[in-house]
């Protein structure tokens, strides 16, 4: 029993309002490996990048409360979502390193009876996938793999950097595409944002970086995007059809959660990974399924 | 007595050579250490050394030996008795005290006996496993390849006209007493497949400086006229970008020193002795001290394209070019190129090693080079008790310059003997 | 801006003013503005800054910025304050951390453009919308709400977010800036 990995799962606000398919995914693959997720109590939105820019005590302040009561119960936060991983990371980074500013937020925190000490490390749930289970493990439960279909992955920004906060290396995502089957497509603007965060500042500009980058991939070779964001998935997802309504530009790369991937793979229901919520229609990567 | 000791020279670059044939010129013994199979290290890629322009081997102040053009190491490093020339060598272990170390050598097989080897070429005829590494190499032999052993090597074993080969030979273990150290252990050139902005490593097109060198050097394969490398076609627009893993935090914090005039010596043979072939030059600061300000201004005259900037974004095109955006600052727009070959000017590490003999020795480390042991005095060459250094294992150094410390590392050591 | 020079006796000896080019004045900045910054989180390396222009180079959308990422780095250590919490270009900022990422000399270019952020807020100076993004964290207490619960129950999912607080946020921003930025805006 001591050896199922227990975590805090913290939702974020975007993930649960937007992408159900995507949390649901995620609890079955969790199931499917023994991963103990627990829905963290009394935690809500990390408040986002705008937050950070308007408000860096606010923004410091509701995460680090989210980081001080998970460290009540010792366990690591998994998060679905980029935007939240980013705030969380960058927070703890950040206070654990700043010890005036650690002050000021605690004498906040305390009120609540919470402090902020830095002992728990908040953590992507596709980091934690690699990390305490592994490929090896991972591959053995595989059931359907893919049939080497090409997948580009967008990581997003806040997944890859800074690196010395987010501590995550392109190769665990790779890693775990290769695991289920499919291939890995390498394209010029990987590294490159999607949009998503100017979206309410300039909407066009938001359009054409995922232009950019859904040319780059289909370029490349793709027939599938992954993607480990709710931010990012929606605005690869969405934006293809605006480009088609706008500017009769068609792309028909379908945005796949990873645990959308996996869960297929694992022999999962498309009904059971959501795949009917995919604005892009996304069934056509049931052909690729073998086994 | 220690005087009577020989000095042990680590690497047999331009460093390492100079010291090891000025030491056996004054009357003291030298052994001389190289790791790899033919001396000269990284400078025997340069078909063309700056200052000079000239063979590396033929700095000015090596004229006055007789017979030395092109020639001048050949006879010294394999005829003066006072050398000890160890080639596939390393050192493994280093004890004793300053004045009378021991040293352990794992000396490598000597298949070829450079003193027999007249480069005849009849193995070569016979089998893959000998190759000749460049008409300049030193020693003067054909080296051999042993996991590559067919019939046609033992026939040229038997056949050899001078019996210089030995197919048989074994690694041995030598231990010696030395009096001092000189460390000539050269650098390595960064190959920056971390950097993702460049692609290296991902793309045949994408090379750094020394394999330039290698691709235009009249020697090699295409007789110096530059191909791509991913379809040997003749290339036609060239781009390099300076500063790269140099002047970087993320890499190496210092400046590699020569990667600015090593971009224009290599831009000004493209452009003045290549045909039809177009150079550009992305920087953040050309950095041509001293002397070598003519190559930038001989760069310019020869149309050379400068771009004050940074490279965006490079994608691949289908033919084996790459279409490269580069952001220049001094017109505030971004520019597009399409190239055929893009030259990363690379930083100039310490090669693999020098931690461990910085470690074993106490030495100092200077961003990872050897470090001088009292940076206080103008001592750059003593680097510890009975221990010198010289040429690039101090850090980025060119060619007369190496030469410069080689020479002022044998005179320490000259004079401690008085 | 017009900047009116004084002529002392000292110009009137020497030639002609030199208004053609309309220098800025480097007396009227302030140049306290690089402290400032390099004290704020992750500023210290400001000064590091060798004005390479990477960050320009690995910014996707520098292109259609008045003022590139280098420039305003550049107007940061100068001290024009009140040009750079003014640019619509901190605002901009896609904050991917490209610039941060490759910068050579470690200079932490999005986390200072966060800084600039901060620093124009307190001086109210917020686009409206990122203002009503602030608002809604107020006032819902979260960015987006679950609307269509059926969806999650189809999927096996508690209609509502199991643990699911707003007041936590609401709370905390009713005592910090947010709030008085969202007043103010009001």
């Amino acid at each position: 029993m001591s050896k199922v990995p227990v975590f805090n799962l913290y939702m974020g606000c975007s993930v649960p309002a937007n992408y159900p398919n995507y949390e649901a995914a995620m609890l079955k693959v969790a199931e499917t490996y023994d991963i103990q997720l627990e829905y963290m109590e009394g935690v809500g939105c990390c408040g986002s990048p705008n937050l950070r820019a308007i408000d860096y005590l606010g923004w410091l302040t509701i995460n680090a409360r989210t980081l001080a009561i998970a460290e009540k119960n010792g366990h690591d936060i998994v998060t679905p979502c980029n935007g939240c991983f980013g705030s969380l990371k960058d927070v703890y980074h950040f206070l654990k390193h700043d010890a005036n500013y650690r002050k000021q937020v605690n004498d906040i925190l305390k009120k609540d009876g919470l402090e902020f000490k830095g002992t728990i490390t908040p953590r992507h749930f596709v980091e934690a996938l690699y990390t305490d289970i592994g490929i090896e493990e991972i591959g053995k439960k595989i059931t359907k793999p893919l049939d080497g279909v090409g997948i580009a992955i967008h990581y997003g920004c806040h997944l890859l950097r800074p690196i010395d906060v987010t501590e995550f290396k392109p190769e665990f995502l790779n890693d775990l595409i290769q695991a289920t089957g499919a291939s890995v497509v390498e394209y010029p603007l990987w590294k490159q944002c999607c949009g998503a965060t100017v979206l309410p500042v300039d909407e066009n500009l938001a359009i054409r970086l995922a232009r950019d980058k859904l040319k780059s991939m289909k370029e490349s070779g793709a027939e599938f995007i992954a993607v480990v964001c709710p931010a990012c998935g929606n605005q690869l997802d969405l934006q293809q059809l605006g480009l088609k309504e706008s500017y009769g530009e068609e792309f028909n790369l379908p945005v796949l959660l990873y645990p959308q991937i996996l869960g297929l793979a694992l022999g999962m229901t498309e009904e059971e990974v959501g795949l009917n919520m995919n604005r892009v229609p996304a069934d056509s990567i049931l052909n690729h399924l073998t086994g | 007595m220690s005087a009577s000791n020989p000095v042990l020279i680590i690497g047999a670059g331009v460093a390492g050579m100079t010291a090891a044939v000025e030491l056996a010129d004054s009357g003291i013994k030298a052994v001389l250490v190289e790791r790899q199979e033919t001396v000269g290290g990284n400078a025997l890629d340069l078909y063309k050394a700056f200052p000079t322009d000239d063979c590396f081997y033929c700095f000015e102040g090596n004229r006055w030996r007789p017979g030395i053009r092109k020639c001048f190491y050949r006879s010294a490093l394999i005829d003066q008795p006072n050398i000890s020339l160890k080639m596939n060598s390393e050192v493994n272990t280093i004890s004793g005290t300053p004045g009378q170390f021991t040293v352990t050598l794992s000396v490598g097989p000597q298949y070829i006996d450079p003193k027999k080897c007249t480069m005849c070429g009849l193995c070569l005829e016979k089998s893959k496993a000998f190759h000749l590494i460049s008409p300049q190499c030193q020693p003067q032999a054909v080296v051999y390849n042993p996991s590559i052993n067919d019939d046609g090597a033992k026939q040229a074993e038997e056949e050899c006209p001078t019996k210089a080969i030995s197919l048989n030979a074994q690694p041995t273990e030598e231990i010696i007493k030395v009096s001092d150290i000189i460390i000539a252990t050269g650098y390595h050139e960064m190959k920056p497949v971390n950097m993702d902005e460049y692609s290296y490593g991902k793309h045949p097109n994408i090379i750094t400086q020394l394999e330039l060198a290698k691709i235009i050097d009249p020697n090699g394969e295409s007789n110096g006229v530059p191909l791509k490398p991913s379809d040997g076609k003749p290339v036609k627009r060239v781009m390099m970008v300076q500063c790269v893993g140099s002047r970087d935090e993320n890499y190496y914090p210092y400046c590699s020193k020569i990667c600015c005039v090593f971009a224009l010596k290599h831009a000004n043979i493209l452009m003045q002795e290549r045909d039809g072939v177009q150079v550009s030059v992305v920087y953040m600061d050309i950095r041509t001290y001293d002397r070598y300000e003519r190559y930038y201004h001989t760069a310019r005259e020869s149309g050379v394209e400068f771009i004050r900037g940074r490279v965006s974004l490079i994608q691949p095109r289908e033919d084996g070019s790459l279409d490269i955006v580069v952001y220049d600052s001094l017109l505030n727009k971004y520019l597009k190129f399409s190239v055929d070959l893009f030259v990363l000017s690379s930083a100039l590490e310490p090669p693999e090693g020098t931690n461990k003999l910085i470690e074993s020795l106490g030495l100092k480390s200077a961003s990872g080079f050897v470090g001088i042991a009292d940076p206080k005095t103008e001592n750059e060459v003593i680097v510890g008790d009975h221990i010198y250094a010289c040429g690039t294992a101090l850090g980025p150094a060119e060619v007369p310059e190496s030469v410069t410390q080689a020479r002022a590392a044998v005179s320490k050591i000259l004079q401690s003997r008085k | 801006m017009v900047v009116v020079y004084p002529m002392t006796e000292m110009d009137e000896q020497s030639g002609p003013p030199i208004t053609l080019i309309d220098p800025i004045d480097m007396s009227k900045l302030d140049t306290k503005f690089r402290e400032q910054i390099k004290s704020m989180p992750n500023g210290e390396e400001l000064s590091a800054c060798f004005a390479c222009s990477t960050c320009t180079a690995a910014c996707p959308i520098a292109n259609i910025w008045q003022y590139k990422p280098h420039q305003l780095i550049r107007m940061i250590i100068l001290g024009m304050k009140e040009e750079v919490l003014s640019s619509n270009e901190i605002w901009l900022c896609l904050t991917c951390f490209q610039c941060q990422e490759r910068c050579p000399q470690k200079v932490r270019v999005t986390d200072i453009f966060f800084d600039c952020k901060n620093l124009a807020a307190e001086e109210g100076k917020v686009p409206p919308n990122i203002i009503g993004l602030g608002k809604e964290l107020l006032e819902k207490g979260q960015l987006y709400t679950v609307t269509a619960d059926w969806e999650r129950e189809d999927l096996g999912l508690e209609p509502a977010v199991p643990g699911l607080s707003v007041d936590s946020m609401k709370n905390t921003l009713k005592k910090t800036r947010t709030n008085k930025l969202v007043e103010g805006g009001e």
